[in-house]
């Protein structure tokens, strides 16, 4: 005489689901990658890089068209008393930016050196995107119409563009991944 | 934000620091997250009003932006002007400017993050891990935000009043263990950080003060104490027993047994009480003689002497000395049978007569009839002896040196075909060959009993050591007592041969033939 109804089915069914997906002490599905050695290497990629630029365009290399650029600069004492979310979804947005910056370059430049620089950097940038994600923070979503609400800078050069590349990561995207809840939870 | 005065007090120890590091101009650093510092000296004593610092941070919105100046006097005559900004951004390029009296004089382009100059490692403190030649050294990471992870660090170690220190880089790590110390030594320690340059980067901190802490004294292992001492204990016992087992040998080696020649005279110091005439006087029955080693040796064993009337009886032979025969009778006779063949020997036998027993002897036996078969009767340890005719051109010279030639050849004596008569002496037996016209001569001890090939002319030779008997030499040469005992006899063949070479003394007397 246990005899389920459908709806007492689909009940348990919708139980279990949200039990599943909210339950406490269980790993999300991506693995927090707190370790930060990760991004340091990236950050190191990008100096690399930076010099890289700064060796073969003794000009700059202007570019045609003046690219939007995140901000890079950090006020610690305004960034100490930010909103984490906000913080990730400006450093995904920059992280964004900067991606679509250096696709945007990716064509316009001819030396096939350059080329694995700049491939090698976009694929960081979206390895860190990941890296990100897996520390659950909200994701960004790309605004459909290409701008971006927050402030952004525009750069004229390939070299102005990879500084701001460098200090993005050294700056806000290490700041952020350092001081993200997913880690200090583990660790405590 | 610091406290001025207390700002300024850490200022000067840093502008020291710093314009000893940095060559741009105005000198900047931070020294936490949240400031910066920027400064420049000057001859004079100026009101900083007639300075102006502006800056601007690039890449940014901002507009430029100016820094209220303080000036304090350094050093007697100079004037250092410091800014400090209230407020910093970090990530983004700096653009600094000096103005005096509306003149540019400085302009400089930095990141604050990569001007760090921190204040140097606290709390070190040094202490001895146990084992030996260690000390670890511990120490506070600077207490700053997110910097914790970005230093690195240089740990200075010398001995007290030594002036070598060595320097050790840690990264990451506020604590170091060092290594391959001297024990029992008082060290002095001091460290000092820098960030590590990859997020931040800056100057060196000044060195922290130095600490003392002295290494643990070297112990003696017991273990390694005690395997010596079993090593040592097992390589005595080695030793011992080497030299026990070797003992006689060693001290041989050592101690030399004088060489005496007691064993080769016999009954010399035994009996005549080393009198050498005496001893000599028994062994001799008057004849006087020198003996060589091997005529010592050997005793006197009988020599049969084969005449060709058959055999004759054994007669002892007595190692006497030859004299040089000279069978001149004997060597026409021989010629003429030989022919041909070597005679160089016989050729020479133009000697006078010497003892006349012995050419009786030789005399008596001259037969014309040769006996034949009869070598094979002889024993086995009878010598066969070739007499040879010696030259009488060779004076009475008796020493074995005399010449090998043929010409100096003492008694020989021809092997004749059966037939022609032959000579003996007493002292030999002459072997026959037996229906042939050729001589051959052979050692009953080199051939057995029947064995004697016919060969062509070959010569048989006997030492005799005598020292009155000039020697003969021929190219082969017995080596006999005269004695007949051991006599070796060689054996040649030698047709038409040149005479043989002089041969190195041997003490004997050699007799050939050919």
């Amino acid at each position: 005489i246990f005899h389920t109804t459908v709806s007492d089915r689909r009940f348990v069914a919708v139980l279990l689901m949200v039990l599943q997906w909210t339950r406490l002490g269980l790993p999300s599905p991506l693995r927090p990658i707190c370790d930060p050695r990760v991004l340091d290497r990236f950050i190191k990629e990008a100096r690399d890089t930076e010099f890289a630029m700064v060796r073969v365009c003794s000009e700059g290399c202007s570019l045609a068209e003046p690219l939007s650029v995140p901000l890079t600069s950090v006020d610690f004492a305004i960034w100490e008393k930010g909103d984490v979310s906000e913080q990730a979804q400006e450093v995904q947005s920059g992280l964004w930016l900067l991606a679509q910056a250096i696709s945007a370059v990716r064509v316009s430049i001819t030396s096939t050196a350059l080329h694995s620089l700049l491939d090698n950097s976009h694929s960081n940038i979206h390895s860190i995107g990941q890296v990100i994600r897996s520390l659950n923070f909200p994701e960004y979503t790309p605004p459909a119409d290409g701008t971006v609400h927050e402030d952004t800078w525009r750069v004229s050069s390939t070299l102005e563009l990879f500084r701001v590349h460098t200090n993005f990561l050294r700056g806000k995207v290490r700041l952020l991944l350092s001081h993200a809840p997913a880690c200090r939870r583990d660790s405590t | 934000m610091m406290n001025v005065a207390a700002t300024e007090m850490l200022c000067w120890n840093a502008a020291s620091l710093l314009v000893a590091v940095e060559p741009e101009d105005p000198k900047c650093f931070a020294e936490g997250m949240r400031d910066l510092t920027c400064f420049w000296e000057e001859e004079g004593s100026r009101s900083p009003d007639d300075y102006a610092f502006t800056y601007m941070y690039q890449e940014t919105n901002e507009e430029s932006s100016k820094c209220a100046l303080t000036a304090q006097s350094v050093g007697g005559s100079k004037t250092r002007y410091i800014c400090r900004l209230p407020s910093v951004q970090h990530f983004v390029p700096l653009d600094v400017s000096v103005f005096q009296d509306g003149r540019l004089i400085y302009n400089r382009n930095l990141l604050i993050d990569h001007v760090f100059l921190l204040d140097p490692p606290a709390n070190v403190t040094v202490t001895q891990t146990g084992e030996q030649e260690q000390l670890r050294v511990c120490w506070l990471p600077p207490a700053l935000m997110d910097m914790e992870n970005s230093m690195m660090y240089e740990v200075e170690y010398a001995p007290t009043g030594s002036h070598m220190g060595k320097r050790e880089s840690v990264r990451a790590r506020s604590e170091i263990i060092l290594h391959s110390l001297q024990p029992d030594t008082r060290y002095n320690i001091r460290v000092r950080a820098k960030p590590d340059g990859l997020s931040y980067s800056g100057y060196w901190t000044a060195w922290a003060p130095w600490v003392s802490m002295t290494t643990p004294p070297a112990e003696m292992d017991l273990l390694i104490l005690a395997l010596c001492v079993v090593i040592s204990l097992i390589l005595i016992l080695l030793s011992l027993t080497l030299l026990l087992s070797y003992r006689r040998f060693l001290l041989k080696k050592v101690w030399p047994v004088i060489p005496s020649p007691e064993n080769k005279f016999d009954g010399l110091f035994s009996v005549y009480g080393g009198n050498f005439h005496e001893w000599l006087g028994v062994g001799n029955r008057g004849f006087w003689w020198s003996p060589t080693f091997l005529l010592v040796e050997e005793s006197p064993s009988p020599l049969e002497v084969l005449s060709e009337a058959g055999f004759t009886a054994p007669v002892p032979v007595h190692p006497m000395p030859f004299k040089a025969l000279g069978l001149s009778k004997k060597e026409v006779e021989e010629d003429e049978r030989t022919g041909g063949q070597d005679s160089v020997l016989m050729g020479r036998r133009k000697g006078k007569a010497h003892p006349h027993w012995v050419l009786e002897q030789l005399q008596s036996l001259d037969q014309p009839s040769v006996p034949c078969c009869e070598l094979h009767t002889l024993e086995p340890s009878d010598t066969y002896v070739s007499l040879n005719y010696r030259s009488q051109q060779d004076s009475g010279a008796m020493s074995p040196l005399a010449d090998i030639s043929e010409e100096s050849l003492p008694l020989q004596v021809l092997f004749e075909s059966p037939g022609t008569p032959t000579s003996f002496s007493d002292l030999e037996s002459v072997t026959y060959s037996s229906g042939s016209g050729e001589i051959s001569s052979q050692s009953s001890l080199e051939y057995p009993y029947g064995a004697w090939p016919l060969k062509g002319p070959s010569y048989i030779s006997m030492t005799v050591t005598d020292s009155g008997i000039s020697t003969d030499y021929s190219h082969m040469s017995w080596g006999t007592t005269g004695l007949g005992d051991l006599a070796m006899a060689y054996t040649n063949e030698y047709k038409n041969k040149v005479p043989a070479p002089r041969l190195p003394p041997h003490g004997h007397t050699v007799y050939s033939y050919y």
